[in-house]
């Protein structure tokens, strides 16, 4: 049963990074690059959402604001600087984002301060299951976890917008003879990409707390989840979110509470030598 | 080799020699005493930093006000750590070589006063400290003696812990550390303390900072029974901690460095969720006619009470033992003033609590300064043992039951 | 005042010999490094242990060079592999598992209590001399480093890493193996950093994990990319520039006013993110760079 409560444990670690994953692989699916912002984005989110907690009292408002929010500085980000970045290295595009991460932590920190905030949430008693306990909080957690991926599919393959979003992360070129505007696609990108790295974000501050620097912290997790489920796919960095967190957690009796953050790099390279394009990931992703 | 090395070294020597020879003329400026106010204002230190500077600065108001220290005035340069070992070492030459500040004060992160002691030691001038970590006492960090600590050590919180412990009638404690070196040191403390009076502990357990959840580090010190659990922890993991312990419901009592269980830990978790944690911090010298004044200072300055940082507290006695030191002394050489430290501020003596209360008395014979942030008696590593006081946090507040000496 | 610009020289000539490393791996090569500080680490806690333990140092910081030079080789062949950018994630993912281990295995490195009382380099000069010493020290070792990675950029071997960068199937096609150029490339590197962590060990005289985060990788890539990527000076320059704005915000807040201290440390964060976007966008090949490539 000690096992057990490891594994909860893991997925609820997991579905955290999972979130996160997803933002960064959507960006890097579709405008090809490691997204270092997402991190930043997140704390963004959390912020935005904790002002409009305080102010209205309601979780979802606080949620709502973070979508919008956040969703909005990552298309400013994109209006400023990606986009004229477009045909550039993805060093580039990769030092760039590392730019903005640090600017958006500086102004929060003038805005913020720098002392931790938290979310005023009441604390509720975790149901129990035989030996093994889940709170309400975590089924929320995988409740919006799963809402993030069955929107972010539904705007993929349902609507016109996610069918170009697809089809410029297939081949932009290909896309662009076919009538595609990209512009309009990596509009649509940048705006679900943020929005899901706002509700990542307060999540994560709902479960922990928050300071300008703490989505930065989480942000090689996350990248590692998206490496791993494979580039561009929404299920395989939700899934590998899930198992780095239980891999991690279960793991713990045997190698300690430090080097289960290693062991996270280190089933990222296994996974990679022996299939380099992720779990879930096309072959694009390959050499 | 050796020969082209000599050959070069020699060079350089007379290189040097050419390039120092101006700083000779450049004499110090007469009728002053320079501190360096080496403070972490920013970084993880940043809650305590600016009120530690500000403190020095006017303590030196102070000084300066009842006439200075052996004729001098003192004079304040201020920097910041950014509580970064490498930003400190930049930040202490320019104090030292630029600014040509006689002694450092204030340094508070063990790494930071790790890394500047070697550089004080070379400069022969005088590190007064706020760290935690054992190595300081020691050679080589401490080899000439110079440098003194105004806080507790690690091991002392640690003994402090067992001490509760023992009082509260707790039978199996566990630990929980956030791994760094005040962190562990504080549980290793404890353990040694514990275990020399010949209890057991029951877990130990090391976590790593900036996770999104501590709830497996938690069920691995829970499954050991405990009936405490002693933390070396910080505010924003303890938050974290706190709220999943809660959600466990399996009940334990907690004992933590005030650090972590803070008026601030009561707001963000709420009081149900620390009814009852123990609290534990070295206490300022509160009824001391010296804390009055510190706390005077603190409100004027910052507008907040004096008790809220209580390394102002020891940076404020620094300023005084220092000063004070130069009076004895009757001059500026480092190794006189070192000399007196210990004399002004340890027994015997006339107890004295203010500067110009001490300045008079020094007059008259042996005096023994009582500070603001203990009573301030150096041994023989330049460490202070201040009192401790154990805080239960009762409906939301923080209150003292009693404190225990070590 | 000598003595501040000593040690602020010192510090800096370290970051350039990082910087060296750096550009010959991405400026040349186009591999992505970042995980550099992983061995600035290695070579700074190679070098730490062995002068306790007595070594000469010497030998300790020939020790440093080869152990960070070796820890490359694995990720060498790992780069063979992998996307440009998996690569950087993996190297990034590198240099964070080597501060766990520094900071789990207390046996060997003393953990988060850190190595005090490292010995200096000329100790037996004292004072000034020893300093000006160190000083020059570096500086030769800076210049020998800047001076082979000319020779290296000038020779066939330089000019086969830039057709790498520049296509790699292309020079399969030729019948070369990039994969051995790479591995060289990146193990000269590492030891660079080897050598650079060596002198920072012996230098500030106490090492301790939260010196090796990945922000020290960064300053790094900000120096090449604002002095310009694959050219020696864009590495000096950079790394000049660099130091100026960390150093300079000391001086900065008398200056500027209005900017409470706890600010500062946001501001000058917030900088350096802006500079690195606009440098991006508006000067991609650095101060020192060349019009003619990329």
């Amino acid at each position: 049963m000690f096992y057990a409560q490891l594994l909860v444990n893991g997925l609820v670690q997991g579905l955290v990074i999972g979130l996160a994953a997803l933002s960064i692989t959507l960006v890097f699916g579709i405008a090809r690059f490691p997204n270092a912002a997402t991190g930043d984005f997140m704390t963004f989110g959390a912020y935005a959402a904790l002002s409009a907690h305080k102010a209205t009292g309601s979780i979802a408002m606080g949620g709502l604001a973070a979508i919008i929010a956040t969703g909005v500085i990552s298309l400013l980000a994109y209006l400023a600087v990606f986009r004229r970045l477009a045909e550039r290295s993805v060093v580039a595009l990769l030092v760039a984002s590392i730019g903005i991460a640090f600017f958006i932590r500086a102004v929060l920190g003038v805005a913020f301060g720098h002392s931790q905030q938290v979310f005023q949430v009441p604390l509720s008693r975790p149901y129990v299951f035989g030996s093994v306990r889940i709170t309400p909080l975590d089924l929320q957690l995988a409740a919006v976890a799963l809402a993030a991926l069955a929107l972010v599919f539904a705007i993929l393959y349902l609507t016109p917008i996610g069918r170009q979003m697809r089809a410029v992360a297939d081949n932009r070129d290909l896309a662009r003879v076919s009538g595609i505007r990209p512009d309009r696609v990596m509009i649509a990108l940048w705006l679900l990409a943020g929005s899901v790295a706002g509700v990542a974000g307060m999540m994560l501050g709902i479960k922990t707390i928050v300071t300008p620097e703490f989505g930065w912290e989480m942000l090689l997790p996350a990248f590692t989840a998206a490496i791993l489920g494979g580039i561009g796919s929404p299920v395989g960095a939700v899934v590998a979110g899930l198992i780095l967190g239980v891999v991690q957690e279960v793991s713990t009796p045997l190698v300690g509470f430090t080097y289960k953050i290693a062991l996270a790099f280190i089933i990222m390279l296994a996974v990679l030598l022996v299939r380099p394009r992720g779990l879930f990931g096309r072959l694009e992703g390959a050499r | 080799m050796t020969y082209t090395r000599r050959q070069f070294i020699g060079t350089l020597g007379a290189t040097t020699a050419l390039i120092g020879a101006p700083s000779i003329l450049r004499a110090q400026s007469q009728g002053t005493f320079r501190i360096g106010a080496l403070c972490p204002v920013t970084g993880s230190g940043s809650p305590f930093g600016s009120g530690m500077q500000k403190m020095i600065i006017a303590a030196a108001e102070a000084v300066n006000a009842a006439g200075g220290a052996a004729g001098r005035k003192i004079e304040i340069v201020s920097e910041d750590t950014q509580t970064n070992p490498q930003a400190a070492v930049l930040a202490a030459k320019k104090l030292i070589d630029v600014n040509k500040v006689q002694a450092i004060l204030g340094t508070w992160s063990s790494g930071v006063s790790l890394a500047v002691v070697p550089l004080t030691n070379d400069a022969n001038i005088i590190l007064m400290n706020t760290s935690g970590a054992p190595a300081l006492s020691v050679p080589p960090a401490n080899a000439k003696g110079l440098s003194y600590r105004f806080q507790a050590t690690n091991d002392r919180f640690g003994r402090a812990f067992a001490e509760i412990c023992e009082k509260e009638g707790f039978k199996r404690p566990a630990t929980m550390a956030f791994n760094n070196a005040s962190g562990i040191g504080n549980t290793e403390g404890f353990r040694k303390a514990w275990e020399a009076k010949g209890h057991k502990v029951v877990e130990n357990v090391v976590y790593e900072p900036n996770q999104p959840t501590y709830r497996s580090e938690l069920q691995k010190v829970l499954a050991a029974n405990p009936d405490v659990i002693v933390t070396g922890s910080y505010l924003a993991d303890t938050t974290i901690i706190m709220r999943e312990w809660y959600q466990s419901g399996q009940p334990v009592k907690w004992v933590m460095p005030g650090w972590a269980a803070s008026p601030d830990l009561v707001k963000a978790v709420g009081p149900d969720v620390v009814e009852g944690v123990i609290s534990v911090d070295s206490v300022s010298n509160e009824n001391a006619p010296s804390y009055k004044a510190y706390d005077e200072a603190y409100r004027k300055v910052t507008g907040q009470p004096g008790q809220s940082n209580v390394y102002a507290a020891m940076t404020w006695d620094m300023v005084h033992a220092l000063a004070l030191a130069i009076e004895a002394a009757n001059g500026t050489d480092t190794a006189a003033i070192n000399a007196k430290i210990r004399e002004v501020s340890n027994p015997a003596g006339q107890q004295v609590y203010t500067y110009a209360e001490a300045k008079e008395a020094l007059k008259k014979g042996k005096i023994n300064f009582e500070g603001a942030s203990s009573v301030l008696d150096f041994d023989q590593y330049g460490d202070v043992t201040p009192d401790f006081g154990v805080f239960f946090i009762e409906g939301g507040q923080l209150n003292r039951r009693y404190v225990v000496k070590i | 005042m000598e003595a501040y610009f000593i040690a602020i020289g010192i510090i800096a000539l370290i970051y350039v010999i990082l910087s060296l490393g750096l550009t010959l791996q991405y400026g040349l090569t186009g591999l992505i490094n970042f995980g550099h500080v992983g061995f600035f680490a290695i070579g700074a806690y190679t070098s730490a242990l062995l002068a306790l333990k007595g070594v000469p140092l010497v030998f300790s910081f020939a020790a440093a060079a080869a152990l960070a030079g070796l820890a490359a080789w694995p990720l060498g062949l790992v780069s063979l592999r992998l996307r440009d950018d998996y690569f950087a994630i993996v190297t990034l993912g590198f240099s964070e598992v080597v501060r766990i281990v520094i900071t789990s295995e207390r046996w060997l490195t003393n953990g988060v209590q850190g190595i005090p009382g490292i010995p200096r380099l000329y100790e037996g000069l004292g004072g000034s001399a020893a300093q000006l010493a160190v000083l020059v020290t570096v500086l030769a070792v800076t210049l020998v480093g800047a001076w082979i990675i000319r020779r290296i950029a000038g020779s066939p071997f330089g000019r086969l890493i830039e057709a790498i960068r520049d296509n790699e199937e292309a020079v399969q096609a030729l019948g070369k193996d990039p994969a051995r150029f790479k591995i060289q490339v990146l193990v000269v590197g590492a030891a660079l950093a080897g050598i650079a962590g060596a002198f920072y060990a012996h230098y500030i005289t106490y090492i301790v994990p939260d010196q090796f985060i990945p922000l020290v990788t960064f300053y790094v890539w900000m120096a090449i990319i604002m002095g310009g990527v694959g050219r020696v000076s864009g590495a000096i320059v950079g790394t000049a520039i660099l130091m100026l704005f960390l150093e300079g915000s000391r001086f900065l807040r008398d200056i500027v006013p209005g900017v409470s201290e706890v600010d500062m440390a946001s501001v000058r964060i917030g900088a350096v993110g802006l500079l690195l976007v606009l440098f991006i966008m508006y000067r991609p090949q650095g101060l020192m760079g060349d019009y003619t490539k990329r």
